[in-house]
C-alpha cells in the first residue's frame, strides 16, 4: 500500500471517530441546565415570543430528530445557525479560525525552532553545563501554566517595558483600513508580528519544553546506537554523525510529541486568547457555552475535534513517511 | 619475518567507574601480520571488544586507555611518553583524533560488530550507508562509490543486489545484515579487518555460510583479520593464530593447530574441554567452573588460579607473565602458567589448593572476593 492510499485510509478512519465527537458534544450540551431562548430574551419574557424563537431554532423538537438533522447538516456542511451570534456557526469559525491557527502555528514554528538545537546540544553536551542550562529551562517550561506565563509577559513587557503590545492580534494579510496605526501592508505585517510575539512565547513554551526534554532522550538514546559507533569506527566526521546518522533516528518520538502536541495547543489556546484578548477560536467556544448556543457550541467542539484528529493523521503519515519500518498497516 | 601490520605493545585501557577502576585490558601484547587471521578468544568480560575497540581508539569514557603502544604500519595510532616532570604525555608521532578519522578508521582499519540487528541505520537505505562509507573511505564519487556499493553486495552473495540496494535493513535477514557490514568492511579495502563476534547472532548453518565466505575473501582480498570470539570451533575454522584472554590479559599465544593439540594453559584446556570436538569423542562436556572474577578487584597471583584445576600454592602469589615455551626452531608459542619449568618458581613443590574447579567453591570464592565483598 502506497503512502497515498495509506493516507487516504487514514482519512476514512476518522469518520467514525468525528461522528462520536458530535454524538458526545450534542447530548453534553444538550444536558447543560438552562436554557439559550431564555438567556437571549432576557427575564420573563412572553411564552409567544420563547415558543416562536424555539420553533425557529428547531428547539421545539425532540432531542433524537435534532441530532439526525444536525448529523445531515454537518454532512452536507452546515453546521447550524448561532443562536447568540445569529449568524450561520461556519461563518463564525472561518472568521475566527484563521487567527488561532495563526497564533498555534507560529507557538509551533517558535517550539521547534527553539527546542530542537536546544535538545540536540543538550544530549551531545550530557551532563555538562549546558545540558544543565538546557534541562533546567524544559523542566520549568513544562510544569508552568500558559495562562500565567500570559499574564507575566504582559506584567513584564507590556506593563512595566511597555515594548509589546498586551491585547488583539490582527492578520498579517488583514486590509490596512483594519488595523490601527497601518496605512501599508508591510505596517500591518510588522504591527501583526508585534502583537504575535508575546501570545506565541505564552503558547510555544509547554511546546518547546516537553520537545527540548524528547529531543534530548531521543537524541541520547541513538548517539549511543551500535550504527552510531559503527559510523565512528568508519571514520564518519562527528558533526555528519550528529546531524545525519543520529539526528533522523532520534526524530520519530519527537514527531509523535509534536503532533500530539498540536492538539494540547489548541486547548492551550483558548486560555492564551483569553488572556491576550485575541478574537480567535477560544474565545468564540467561551462565548458559546456561556450562551449556551447549542449549535455554536458543537460547530467550534467539532473543529477542534477536526484539528485533533488531524493532528493525529499528519502525525501518523509523517512517521510512515520518516521510518521505513511502518509498512502502512498492510500486514498481509 | 617482515614487520607486523599491527603491533600491540602492554596495552592498557581502564574504566573509571563509581565502583573503581575496572582494568579491562590490562597489559596485553600481540601482533597481527599481513594477510593472517587472528584469533582473539575469551569467555564474556575477558576484554575481547575493550581491545578492539581500543585498537581504532574508540574507548568510550569513563573508559581511557592508559598505557601501552600500537603501531600500524608504521605509524603509532597510541603511544606515551615521559615528560620533563614525568607526567606521561602522548608522543608527537602519535596520530591525532583527525589523522585517526581520515586515515585509519574504515580506510585502513575496518570493523565488523557483533550485532547485524543494531549495527545498520533503521531509517537509512542500505545501499545507501554502505554507499557513504565507501566514498568517505575511497575518495569516490557518489556514482562511483554506488557501483561498487553493488558489487561488493553481489560479492557477499546478497541476491538482486541491484534491487536490495535501495532496500531498508529491516527488510534484510540477520544473516543479509552480516553480509552486508562484511561488505562494508571490505568495500573500503583496509589492511585490516576487526570481526567482534560476527557470527554469534547468528545461527549456527547462517554462521558456517559466513565463515567460509569470509574465507574465500580474505584470500581474495589478501585482508588480515582480527577475529573475536568465544568460540574455539569457530577459531578451529578460521584462525591462522590464537590469542587466549582471561580478565584483561593474554594467558596464551599459538599457532591454532599448536593451541589445540599442544595446549599449554589450563584455562585453555577448559575452555576447550567446554566444547564439543569432533576429533575426541567424550561423555560429556565439562564446563568451566567459577564465574570469572571482576576486573575491579582482579585475584592477585595467577589471576586464574580461582578456577583453575591445577592450582597450587604458589599461584597465589605469583603472576606469572606469558613467555615463549615453544622449542627451538618451532612457531611461537607463549603462555602464562607457572607449572611450565620454565618459569622455575616452585610449582612441583608447592601444595595443591582447594579452588572452584577442585570443588572448594567457598574457599575460591574467598580467594577471589578480595577487598569486593
Amino acid at each position: 500500500m502506497g503512502l497515498v492510499r495509506y493516507t487516504l485510509w487514514r482519512l476514512a478512519q476518522a469518520i467514525p471517530v468525528l461522528i462520536g465527537i458530535i454524538t458526545i458534544t450534542f447530548f453534553l450540551a444538550n444536558q447543560i441546565p438552562g436554557d439559550p431562548v431564555e438567556i437571549m430574551l432576557g427575564p420573563s419574557p412572553a411564552q409567544e415570543q420563547v415558543e416562536a424563537i424555539r420553533a425557529r431554532y428547531g428547539l421545539d423538537r425532540p432531542a433524537y430528530e435534532r441530532f439526525l438533522n444536525y448529523l445531515a447538516g454537518v454532512a452536507t456542511g452546515d453546521l447550524g445557525q448561532s443562536i447568540y451570534y445569529d449568524r450561520p456557526v461556519l461563518e463564525m469559525i472561518l472568521l475566527r479560525l484563521p487567527v488561532t491557527l495563526y497564533l498555534t502555528v507560529s507557538a509551533f514554528v517558535f517550539a521547534i525552532v527553539t527546542a530542537i538545537p536546544l535538545g540536540v546540544i543538550s544530549a551531545k553536551r550530557r551532563n555538562k553545563p549546558a545540558d544543565h542550562v538546557s534541562r533546567i529551562v524544559s523542566l520549568v517550561g513544562v510544569s508552568t501554566p500558559s495562562f500565567w506565563i500570559g499574564l507575566m509577559l504582559i506584567i513584564i513587557f507590556a506593563f512595566y517595558l511597555g515594548w509589546f503590545p498586551a491585547r488583539g492580534l490582527p492578520l498579517p494579510w488583514a486590509s490596512p483600513a483594519e488595523v490601527r496605526g497601518a496605512e501599508t501592508q508591510l505596517q500591518v505585517l510588522l504591527t501583526s508580528l508585534h502583537h504575535l510575539a508575546m501570545p506565541m512565547v505564552a503558547l510555544g513554551t509547554l511546546q518547546m519544553a516537553q520537545i527540548t526534554r524528547i529531543e534530548r532522550s531521543s537524541m541520547v538514546e541513538s548517539l549511543q546506537g551500535e550504527y552510531v559507533t559503527l559510523a565512528r569506527a568508519y571514520g564518519v566526521p562527528e558533526s555528519t554523525i550528529v546531524r545525519k546518522h543520529a539526528f533522523q533516528v532520534a526524530q520519530l518520538p519527537v514527531i509523535t510529541i509534536v503532533g500530539l502536541g498540536l492538539s494540547t495547543a489548541l486547548g492551550g489556546a483558548v486560555l492564551t486568547e483569553t488572556v491576550f484578548e485575541i478574537q480567535g477560536m477560544g474565545r468564540l467556544i467561551i462565548t458559546a457555552i456561556n450562551n449556551q448556543d447549542y449549535e455554536l457550541i458543537m460547530g467550534t467542539t467539532f473543529m477542534f475535534g477536526v484539528a485533533f484528529v488531524g493532528g493525529v493523521i499528519i502525525t501518523d503519515i509523517a512517521y510512515a513517511y520518516i521510518d521505513p519500518r511502518v509498512a502502512y498497516g498492510d500486514e498481509s | 619475518m617482515t614487520d607486523p601490520l599491527l603491533s600491540v605493545r602492554d596495552l592498557k585501557t581502564q574504566f573509571f567507574t563509581e565502583d573503581g577502576t575496572v582494568r579491562a585490558v590490562d597489559g596485553i601484547s600481540f601482533d597481527v601480520y599481513e594477510g593472517e587471521i587472528v584469533g582473539l578468544v575469551g569467555e564474556s568480560g575477558a576484554g575481547k571488544s575493550v581491545a578492539t575497540s581500543s585498537i581504532l581508539r574508540l574507548v568510550d569514557s569513563p573508559g581511557e586507555i592508559v598505557g601501552g603502544e600500537i603501531e600500524f604500519k608504521g605509524e603509532t595510532i597510541f603511544g606515551l611518553e615521559e615528560d620533563a616532570a614525568g607526567d606521561l604525555r602522548p608522543r608527537d608521532e602519535m596520530l591525532s583524533e583527525s589523522e585517526m578519522r581520515k586515515r585509519i578508521r574504515g580506510r585502513e582499519i575496518a570493523i565488523v560488530f557483533q550485532d547485524p540487528m543494531e549495527s545498520l541505520n533503521p531509517v537509512f537505505t542500505v545501499g545507501g550507508q554502505l554507499r557513504e562509507f565507501i566514498e568517505i573511505n575511497r575518495d569516490l564519487s557518489e556514482a562511483a562509490a554506488k557501483t561498487e556499493a553493488i558489487a561488493m553486495l553481489r560479492e557477499v552473495g546478497i541476491p538482486a543486489p541491484e534491487s536490495r540496494y535501495d532496500e531498508y535493513p529491516h527488510q534484510f535477514s540477520g544473516g543479509m545484515r552480516q553480509r552486508v557490514l562484511i561488505a562494508m568492511a571490505l568495500a573500503c579495502q583496509p589492511d585490516l579487518i576487526i570481526a567482534d563476534e560476527p557470527t554469534t547472532a547468528l545461527d549456527v548453518t547462517v554462521e558456517g555460510e559466513i565463515l567460509e565466505m569470509v574465507q574465500e575473501l580474505q584470500e581474495k582480498y589478501d585482508t588480515s583479520f582480527i577475529w573475536v570470539t568465544h568460540d574455539m570451533s569457530v577459531v578451529a575454522e578460521i584462525c591462522d593464530r590464537v590469542n587466549v584472554m582471561y580478565l584483561g590479559e593474554i594467558i596464551e599465544q599459538a599457532e591454532v593447530d599448536d593451541l589445540f593439540y599442544d595446549t599449554k594453559h589450563p584455562y585453555t584446556s577448559a575452555l576447550l574441554d567446554s566444547m564439543p570436538r569432533p576429533d575426541e569423542t567424550v561423555d560429556e562436556l565439562r564446563p568451566i567452573k567459577g564465574v570469572m572474577p571482576e576486573a575491579i578487584n582482579p585475584p592477585a597471583g595467577c589471576r586464574f588460579h580461582s578456577r583453575c584445576p591445577e592450582a597450587r600454592e604458589v599461584c597465589r602469589e605469583v603472576h606469572p607473565e606469558a613467555r615463549d615455551l615453544s622449542a627451538g626452531g618451532e612457531a611461537a608459542h607463549t603462555a602464562a602458567c607457572v607449572k611450565h619449568d620454565a618459569f622455575d618458581v616452585g610449582y612441583e613443590e608447592s601444595p595443591a589448593i582447594e579452588t572452584e574447579a577442585t570443588g572448594g567453591f567457598s574457599a575460591g570464592f574467598t580467594e577471589t572476593g578480595g577487598g569486593a565483598e
